[in-house]
């Protein structure tokens, strides 16, 4: 599929840092593409750019099989800062119309979608609320809805489920799945890696401004695997540890999590049960999660022990 | 262009539809009102009649000329006492006197003496005037007995009068006093208009950022045309506010005009302001107070936004970064006194140029006259040089305004942003 976004080479140096380092990507339509890594690592910087907000250094961007034009191609961006606000004495309607004008839409376009929006998530009894005396995930909410309502190709939505309770953060997920099949893309940032399990296909990972990984969530778990098992079995003896191919790294009544040695088979563990009469329930391969990968990744620096604080 | 008219529309129309705007332009015209009636009605009915025992060791003066000045002149009653005088002078108020005034031995071919207005309480220098005035008819009368001047004779020597007044071969309707009234006014209006607009675009800008509002936006427009947006829009509250106020005052001259006979000195208020506005050129002076009003407000306010861009939510950091701009607007105060007192002086001349003064200082020249006192080509190479300043603010402001607008955490320092100005975008 021709891809719609296509990032080369992407440069953007501040006085002291490297905020974007030579970063390179590309999403194909109806992609719902993660782009992760701790605080400060350019995940922003890179943002900004793609939407037109920082002129970068150097590197290309093509949008649509053309050379981004900031001017003309916001029309087709919605972007969700984490950063983001409403002003506080505004009416909800009349600010959700605002936005959408601020986009290109003309002011009978931009009523229609509105109004069909304020629908969808059933928003339309708040039209006349100040943006003041809502909760902070309805102004979430108003938020999503400012920044899709002109029916962007390319959407980024930068820590979108934050303040959001489980209903409404479904009713969000649903609404970019639908966004995705047609056709737009999602580019989503976040910490919350079980989130980006759940919803992205593709991920790219970024740390000290450059991209460190690269693929799909398939793949970067198949990848980054460690030959973990669990192996349903009753608790080993000294002895038999001692002798078999895997280390134990986690021992419970009920089954062992084992790592099988470098160059061994599942097939060698196996027998090596078998040898030793120990009846086998179950044997599973785990793969990694992606907080596991990424903290791996990051190393154990400041910014990486925030990957793991995260829940 | 299109975009940063709707910024424009909604800037206008949430501060124009705001209490605070409302109230206080309603405001105005009723204190403009409040004023001109409260002193015409306080004018008429406070004036308090004193009555005054004069004790005359002249013995030129006698009752039956103060009954005729009394008549003639009711704001005080004089009277001749010449029994219980001791018990007057101990306590006048008891004897039934506001006061007293003992005249000494005068002589009426030079009666230059100073004398006392005694009293227990303290009379303003209007109502000893007033008697003064009174006291010196009755003696003129005196007088005029003396050396046998009959009434037509009098006639002559009140009616015919010589009197100067200042006019300048270039503009005739230039009028010094009435241009120095016209310049201050014109003067402190810019510098009002300056001060307060300017911090409103300063605490809007700052608003968009403290409510993170500023990265939403600047995704779907740029920051030029967001900072453009917000000064034009509150440019255009400014200019609203000043046109109804004018049409405000408009429109009460007109109805004091119509209704204006039976209201006294209120109509009397009224018909100078009429001479006054024929006797200045006021289709240029209202032209020149537009353009400076804009001029100035687009050269501050861009300079305001950027500091706004910069700094965080708290308030003393915008008010420390913003001090230098504040401080220029109250020079171009001082420098503007100094052109009121000599228009023509150096300092008038150089401040009015300088597009950080001008629109203050010129706008106080102008009333003295245009070719007059501020030649054209004076007034020309200062619109320009206005036009150009303000090009280089707003330019300058919004290479600050792109950088701070997303930038949250330490307050920049004035060399910081000068780094913003300068480096390759």
């Amino acid at each position: 599929m021709q891809e719609l976004l296509r990032v080369e080479h992407l440069k953007k140096y501040f006085a002291n840092q490297k905020a974007v380092d030579d970063i390179s990507f590309e999403v194909a339509p109806g992609q719902i593409f993660g782009l992760l890594g701790p605080n400060g690592a350019g995940k922003t910087t890179l943002i900004r750019m793609i939407t037109g907000i920082f002129y970068p250094d150097s590197g290309t961007i093509t949008f649509q099989g053309k050379p981004f034009d900031p001017i003309h191609d916001v029309r087709h961006i919605g972007y969700m800062p984490e950063e983001r606000g409403l002003y506080k004495k505004m009416k909800i309607g009349e600010h959700a119309l605002y936005l959408a004008q601020l986009k290109g839409l003309p002011r009978p376009e931009a009523m229609k979608q509105v109004k069909h929006w304020f629908e969808r998530l059933e928003m339309q009894s708040w039209w006349n609320k100040k943006v003041e005396d809502l909760s902070k995930g309805m102004s979430q909410k108003l938020q999503f809805v400012s920044a899709v309502l002109h029916e962007p190709k390319l959407i980024i939505l930068d820590e979108p489920f934050s303040g959001l309770d489980p209903v409404n953060s479904n009713l969000i997920k649903d609404e970019i799945h639908r966004l995705a099949k047609n056709g737009s893309i999602i580019l989503f940032s976040t910490h919350r890696m079980e989130q980006v399990e759940e919803i992205c296909e593709h991920i790219i990972l970024v740390n000290k401004g450059k991209k460190i990984l690269d693929g799909t969530v398939g793949d970067v778990k198949q990848q980054y695997k460690q030959n973990n098992f669990r192996i349903g079995i009753s608790p080993l003896t000294e002895d038999q540890i001692a002798q078999a191919p895997f280390d134990l790294i986690r021992a419970s009544t009920q089954d062992q999590i084992v790592r099988i040695h470098e160059g061994k088979s599942t097939n060698e563990v196996l027998r090596f049960l078998l040898d030793h009469s120990i009846s086998v329930r179950s044997f599973e391969e785990l793969l990694p999660s992606l907080n596991e990968v990424f903290i791996r990744l990051v190393g154990d620096s400041p910014t990486a022990r925030q990957f793991q604080s995260a829940p | 262009m299109n975009k940063t008219f709707i910024i424009i529309k909604r800037e206008y129309l949430t501060r124009v539809r705001k209490k605070t705007f409302i109230i206080s332009t309603l405001l105005f015209p009723l204190l403009y009102v409040g004023l001109i009636f409260g002193m015409g009605y306080l004018a008429e009915n406070s004036k308090q009649v004193l009555n005054i025992a004069l004790v005359d060791q002249s013995g030129y003066f006698g009752q039956a000329v103060l009954d005729e000045e009394n008549t003639i002149d009711p704001s005080s009653k004089l009277s001749l006492i010449s029994e219980k005088a001791a018990d007057v002078f101990r306590d006048p108020e008891s004897a039934g006197f506001d006061g007293f005034i003992r005249i000494p031995a005068l002589d009426w071919q030079r009666g230059n003496d100073s004398m006392w207005l005694e009293s227990k309480k303290s009379y303003g220098s209007g109502t000893t005037a007033a008697v003064q005035a009174k006291l010196n008819r009755i003696w003129s009368r005196i007088k005029n007995d003396s050396l046998s001047i009959d009434e037509s004779k009098q006639a002559i020597l009140q009616g015919s009068q010589l009197s100067i007044r200042p006019r300048n071969l270039e503009d005739d309707t230039a009028n010094a006093n009435l241009a120095e009234v016209i310049g201050y006014i014109a003067g402190l209006l810019i510098y009002m208009i300056l001060l307060i607009y300017g911090s409103q675009v300063m605490m809007g800008v700052m608003e968009e950022k403290t409510n993170r509002i500023a990265e939403v936006l600047v995704s779907s427009v740029r920051p030029f045309q967001m900072m453009m947006g917000k000064i034009l829009g509150i440019g255009l509250v400014a200019l609203t506010q000043f046109l109804l106020w004018i049409g405000f005052v408009f429109l009460i001259y007109n109805i004091t005009m119509a209704t204006g006979n039976g209201l006294g000195s209120a109509s009397a208020m009224v018909g100078a302001m009429q001479n006054v506005i024929t006797g200045i050129n006021v289709p240029l002076i209202l032209f020149c107070f537009g353009f400076y009003f804009l001029g100035g407000f687009f050269f501050y306010s861009s300079l305001y936004a950027a500091i706004g861009s910069a700094v965080n939510e708290d308030l003393r950091e915008a008010q420390s970064l913003s001090f230098p701009i504040t401080m220029l607007v109250i020079i171009s105060i001082a420098l503007m006194t100094t052109a009121i007192a000599n228009p023509t002086g150096p300092i008038a001349v150089w401040a009015s140029l300088i597009p950080f003064s001008s629109p203050i200082v010129m706008m106080a020249r102008i009333p003295y006259g245009v070719p007059g006192t501020v030649p054209w080509w004076q007034l020309g190479l200062s619109m320009l040089l206005l036009i150009l300043g303000f090009l280089a603010t707003v330019w300058f402001a919004a290479k600050i305004y792109r950088t701070g607008i997303l930038m949250y955490g330490k307050k920049p320092s004035w060399g910081e942003m000068l780094k913003w100005v300068f480096r390759k975008s």
